[in-house]
């Protein structure tokens, strides 16, 4: 009896592993490859990205315009997780299989420059397009991708920040959204009016808290790199004036209560609806020009679903309201710099070794707007991405853009001013952005005050510098 | 001797007589030597060398050691970290793992409910317990703060707080105890029954028969838990990675982690070659001193 019923299990078992080894070989080969051919013929371009979910799908999009544009080349988009992105990039480099084009936003020109790693842009304009480039891209664009005089990266998309403030708040507080302060000292006043405690004290709304390091030295005319001397300029009087600023306002409030109250919400990075601005759980904040298409796609979709629940008849206390919103430059202390900050992007480079070149450089020509602006305009507009130059920013399709998105003009007007300041150009750029982190948080947790904070940094990055000079690196 | 002899000695013999079985495994051992032997001694290579993956690697003598140890306060806060982490977390894994196992132990109704549930945990992917350990902490309305505010107790920043950041992390190993805790489960089924029942007859209490009886007789598997334990807190990575990324202010900064940073973020595989020779001696070191202590303390019940 037992052997029975010990035979029927084992050929149950049996029967369920065949089927468990069948359907695994059937899943390997019968299921889709992952990246189809939709142009067989033609030269495949393998373009290397970061982008996910609905930001991959603008990509595909601009490379399905592409493979339509012509009949060479076709671009084969591949999203690589972030995380592993350089050191995969590095590992195909290292292995002689490189992609023939990616998209970065990572600060790796210098150092990859340096390791003779990318292909020098400029080599593959013409003498006109170099010309023109140099002349009517922004600044910011040309810091990002100039590396010792020669260009590495195109950028599609520069990354400027500004602040965000919600009128309705603004309102209720007695002030006029119409007359945003025109310097620091008159926004920090209207933050400390919008912040809103509990009985207990707690903090249950921030009215505006200043942080990052980066992004408010330039305001206080402060930087970390003269370009000039090519050297770094960590603890200046600027710098140290800025950092200064940062601990006093986070001090003013208490860190402790700051901490406490934005663990409860999400991550302020982030996506759309669970941005905690969007909840209203800061009544301004600085954040990046991406935003603005994120709170467009965000009304829209509130707009839908109010249209569709007055079409059914629905309870109209259902319906959902768009997010108001105001965006501004930070403004300088008294004595500061106006339309200033730090800026970062998305540019596209080829690495050595690519075997597509030529495709490659087509496609970051037709993607920038090098080639032709007003087809270019476009594709920035579906990304809510800030333009390469004034070509592409003067094209019909993306003024049509700024109409419908007012509150873009402001990230516009920033990316042409000279005083945005990128990571300074250093191999070490990784290093050194840990460590200027490093010295902001140590000084806003006040483990260090601010004068010891910059003095540490300076000491660590000298040491750094000085080890590398031992390994024999250049600097 | 002269019939073996013919057969053929060493390892040409070995694997002549052996040719299948190592035909079956030959999957496992390609790998193993590919990617666990070959950069193993290339490690030892590299970490002589200046190596960023992409360009050859260039000979810099004993720099990258040099400097570790000379000039470099991360280094030295890492292994500080990690000590601390260790120093703490392993003792109290195997206190907490024992106990459970002792209660885990009685014969009472439905105990095998009681230690699935106890194990489970250990088997959750790391990075799922992180994420959701993010949540359990989280000063405002996380669980363990939640359970505090009961009691009328304002719960710290747990993970944001440099004063407490390492204390979370310590306290969240002691969620994944029910992996020793089966092993000890089993040591302590081991255990011959006659020696509890001589120790009854000569009085002794249950305290006692613990402490002359089963723990003694647990000490193999409480040693084999200890090494263990030692070289995984020595390689304590994944949870401080996801949940603190070394930070507040390098108060997590483990030393594998600061490792992963030097190797793949600044891509200083040299330095970090090194790096990974010096926690290599340094485990093996202590694993040492526990074998060597295991004669004083560890009973095989002979």
């Amino acid at each position: 009896m037992e052997t029975d019923r010990l035979a029927t299990l084992k050929k149950i078992a049996s029967i369920v592993a065949g089927v468990l080894v069948i359907a695994g070989i059937v899943a390997i080969f019968a299921l889709p490859r992952p990246q189809q051919r939709h142009y067989p013929k033609r030269i495949q371009v393998r373009f290397w990205h970061m982008w996910t979910a609905e930001w991959a799908r603008k990509v595909s999009d601009i490379c399905d315009e592409f493979n339509k544009s012509q009949d060479k080349y076709e671009v084969i988009p591949l999203s690589v997780p972030s995380g592993a992105a350089d050191s995969k990039f590095l590992l195909a480099v290292a292995g002689g299989d490189p992609p023939d084009v990616m998209a970065q936003w990572n600060p790796v020109i210098p150092y990859w420059a340096d390791s003779k790693l990318l292909q020098p842009l400029d080599q593959m304009m013409t003498p006109k397009q170099w010309k023109e480039f140099q002349d009517t891209a922004y600044p910011a664009a040309k810091k990002i991708g100039i590396y010792k005089g020669r260009l590495y990266g195109v950028t599609t998309g520069t990354n400027v920040w500004a602040v965000f403030y919600l009128p309705k708040h603004v309102r209720a507080a007695g002030l006029d959204p119409n007359k945003f302060p025109g310097t620091l000292e008159g926004l920090m006043e209207w933050g400390k009016k919008l912040n809103k405690f509990d009985k207990n004290g707690n903090l249950v709304r921030i009215g505006f808290l200043p942080s990052w390091l980066m992004e408010f030295a330039p305001i206080f005319g402060g930087r970390f790199y003269d370009p000039k001397t090519g050297e770094l300029t960590l603890y200046t009087r600027e710098n140290l004036r800025a950092l200064e600023f940062l601990v006093d306002e986070r001090n003013k409030i208490g860190y402790a209560k700051v901490v406490r109250f934005e663990s409860g919400l999400r991550n302020a990075s982030s996506g759309q609806g669970d941005w905690p601005f969007m909840g209203g759980f800061y009544s301004m904040t600085i954040d990046g020009v991406w935003r603005v298409e994120e709170l467009r796609k965000y009304n829209a979709g509130v707009r839908r679903d109010n249209a569709e629940l007055r079409r059914n008849h629905g309870d109209p206390r259902n319906l959902k309201s768009e997010v108001e919103y105001g965006t501004a430059p930070v403004p300088p202390p008294t004595g500061g710099t106006k339309n200033a900050g730090y800026a970062d992007g998305n540019f596209l480079i080829i690495p050595r070794g690519a075997k597509h070149v030529e495709g490659a450089w087509e496609f970051i020509k037709f993607w920038s707007g090098i080639e032709n602006p007003r087809r270019a305009a476009e594709f920035y507009t579906w990304g809510g991405w800030l333009p390469l130059n004034t070509a592409v920013a003067n094209a019909p399709a993306y003024k049509e853009y700024i109409r419908k998105n007012p509150q873009f003009k402001t990230f516009l007007d920033l990316v042409s001013s000279k005083d945005l300041l990128t990571c300074p150009p250093v191999p070490y750029q990784a290093f050194l952005i840990d460590q200027i982190n490093r010295a902001d948080d140590f000084a806003t947790r006040g483990s260090l005050t601010p004068r010891q904070a910059l003095e540490t940094l300076e000491k660590d990055i000298v040491n750094e510098r000085a080890r590398r000079k031992e390994l024999g690196y250049n600097d | 001797m002269a019939a073996s002899k013919r057969k053929g000695g060493g390892l040409r013999g070995a694997i002549r007589r052996n040719w299948l079985g190592y035909a079956f495994i030959s999957p496992w051992l390609i790998g193993f030597l590919a990617f666990t032997v070959g950069p193993f001694l290339a490690s030892v290579f590299l970490s002589f060398t200046r190596y960023d993956v992409i360009s050859t690697p260039v000979w810099v003598g004993a720099a990258n050691y040099k400097q570790l140890f000379a000039g470099d306060p991360i280094f030295w806060k890492s292994l500080a970290v990690t000590f601390k982490y260790a120093m703490v977390a392993i003792p109290v894994g195997i206190v907490t793992g024992v106990a459970l196992a002792l209660l885990l132990n009685m014969d009472i109704k439905g105990i095998s409910v009681y230690r699935t549930m106890f194990y489970v945990p250990s088997i959750v992917p790391v990075v799922a317990t992180s994420v959701v350990f993010i949540w359990i902490l989280n000063p405002n309305g996380g669980l363990v703060n939640s359970i505090l505010l009961r009691f009328g107790v304002m719960g710290p920043n747990w993970l944001q707080d440099k004063a407490w950041a390492l204390w979370s992390l310590i306290f969240m190993s002691l969620w994944g105890v029910g992996g020793s805790m089966i092993i000890y489960l089993a040591g302590l089924k081991d255990i011959p029954a006659q020696l509890y029942e001589a120790a009854m007859i000569d009085g002794a209490s249950a305290w006692q028969r613990v402490r002359h009886v089963t723990l003694p007789m647990l000490t193999p598997v409480i040693f084999f838990n200890l090494v263990m334990g030692t070289i995984g807190a020595f390689q304590y990575f994944t949870q401080a990675y996801v949940m603190t990324a070394g930070g507040p202010e390098d108060s997590t900064m483990f030393y594998s982690l600061y490792l992963f940073n030097r190797a793949w973020r600044y891509l200083d595989m040299g330095y970090a070659s090194a790096m990974a020779w010096i926690l290599f001696v340094v485990i093996m070191i202590f694993t040492g001193i526990i074998m060597k202590s295991q004669r004083k303390w560890v009973h095989y019940g002979n």
